[in-house]
């Protein structure tokens, strides 16, 4: 059964960590039969800030005509969705937290129409990824993006329990992350789990 | 001195229920003698933070451009308002976009060691921030309070007090939440005589 993985490379620096940790998962499951991996690289996926207009709640769609309308329909087709996205001043940075906010189509959705965001059938059929990294040593560097993750995966109907996390701290200049002693292992182990699980759900 | 009080509003919304709470704390800082000024974000022209590191070497930014000159008028104010209503568990990425630009004064402060704030500095500059959240969960601003932490630090400012309101939904609006607009009202009123006082020095 084909598998269709759809990444978000949420970071302004271009191959920088996150996007080297987002390059390694993606080989990972691309080298899997059967996996088409899409990456889109948010500097260029003309995705606007959410106006907060709240006409979602009565069109079901959203007011503004950019990139998220491809990418709405990439995220509803998709497997498994994968974001990756350093922190910045503690928090995830602006160009991810524009795509998070734009979910609220999907909230709508969900919340206030009550209307499927993806077909029944395919309900505890979505896995998700959340990769980050983070230039400061400390532990609690990735705890206030969590709780923003946590809700975009919820509103694309992806559980909470079936979202992966990969976050590396301390590594901040661009590289940093080749000589980071796991990671690239991590990675690798989490693509090939992830797909291995898929192909359960989707079999199932 | 006149005191001087500068408001950032962050919601892409006009006027909505967290600028109107902001507006009550102006209204009270203005009331208590301070010089008020409030901007919103969604006007100016500015762009994320490219991640480039650039200001590691120079301490300053390579953009130009309306997130800089707030930078400069951020630095010269006593009291900072930071304002947003909570997205999806964060704040709006409006002003993330913002917070993320300072990133030539955490390269000043921390790498260059260019920029310093005396501990005497940091009291006499208050920093607080404005919120609501349609959730009435009371953990709905964690994921915020981080980034603000981060850009009061990075500007020299105590993060001095919160001035938020939770549970929007169920109140329909600001205005019909029980405490939330005189609360700020008076925190605007009370931060003034705090500055005031703490400029008067040592008796």
């Amino acid at each position: 059964m084909p598998v269709k993985v759809l990444a978000f490379a949420g970071s302004p620096r271009r191959g920088g960590n996150s996007e080297t940790l987002l390059d390694w998962v993606l080989a990972s499951m691309a080298k899997e039969a059967d996996v088409t991996v899409e990456k889109i690289p948010l500097t260029e996926a003309n995705v606007n800030p959410c106006k907060g207009c709240n006409a979602c709640q009565k069109l079901n769609k959203c007011v503004q005509r950019d990139g998220m309308d491809i990418v709405h329909d990439k995220i509803i087709a998709a497997d498994i969705i994968v974001l990756a996205a350093p922190i910045f001043c503690m928090g995830i940075a602006a160009q991810a937290k524009m795509l998070i906010d734009r979910a609220q189509v999907f909230t709508s959705r969900k919340y206030v129409l009550k209307l499927p965001v993806v077909p029944v059938e395919r309900k505890g059929k979505r896995l998700g990824i959340f990769l980050s990294t983070a230039g400061q040593d400390w532990s609690y560097v990735f705890d206030a993006a969590v709780p923003s993750v946590k809700c975009f995966f919820n509103v694309i109907e992806v559980k909470d329990r079936d979202v992966s996390y990969l976050m590396i701290n301390h590594v901040d200049e661009k590289g940093a992350i080749l000589d980071h002693p796991t990671a690239k292992a991590d990675a690798e182990k989490l693509g090939a789990a992830v797909i291995a699980e898929i192909r359960k759900r989707l079999a199932a | 001195m006149v005191i001087t009080v500068l408001g950032i509003s962050g919601s892409p919304h006009r006027h909505g229920n967290t600028e109107t709470l902001l507006d009550s704390f102006l209204d009270g800082a203005k009331a208590a003698g301070a010089e008020v000024g409030k901007v919103v974000l969604k006007d100016l022209d500015y762009a994320p933070c490219r991640g480039c590191n650039a200001c590691h070497k120079t301490g300053d930014c390579v953009v130009k451009d309306d997130a800089i000159v707030l930078f400069e008028k951020v630095l010269k104010c006593d009291c900072l308002a930071i304002a947003s209503p909570i997205y999806t568990m964060g704040i709006t990425a409006e002003l993330k976009g913002f917070i993320d630009r300072g990133q030539f004064l955490w390269a000043r402060k921390f790498v260059l060691k260019t920029l310093y704030f005396t501990d005497e500095h940091i009291k006499r500059h208050k920093g607080l921030f404005v919120s609501t959240a349609g959730q009435n969960w009371d953990h709905v601003f964690d994921g915020a309070f981080p980034a603000i932490t981060a850009i009061f630090n990075g500007t020299g400012f105590e993060y001095y007090d919160n001035i938020i309101a939770n549970n929007m939904d169920e109140y329909k609006g600001i205005k019909n939440h029980p405490t939330a607009m005189k609360e700020a009202y008076e925190k605007g009123q009370k931060v003034v005589a705090v500055l005031e006082n703490l400029n008067k020095g040592p008796a």
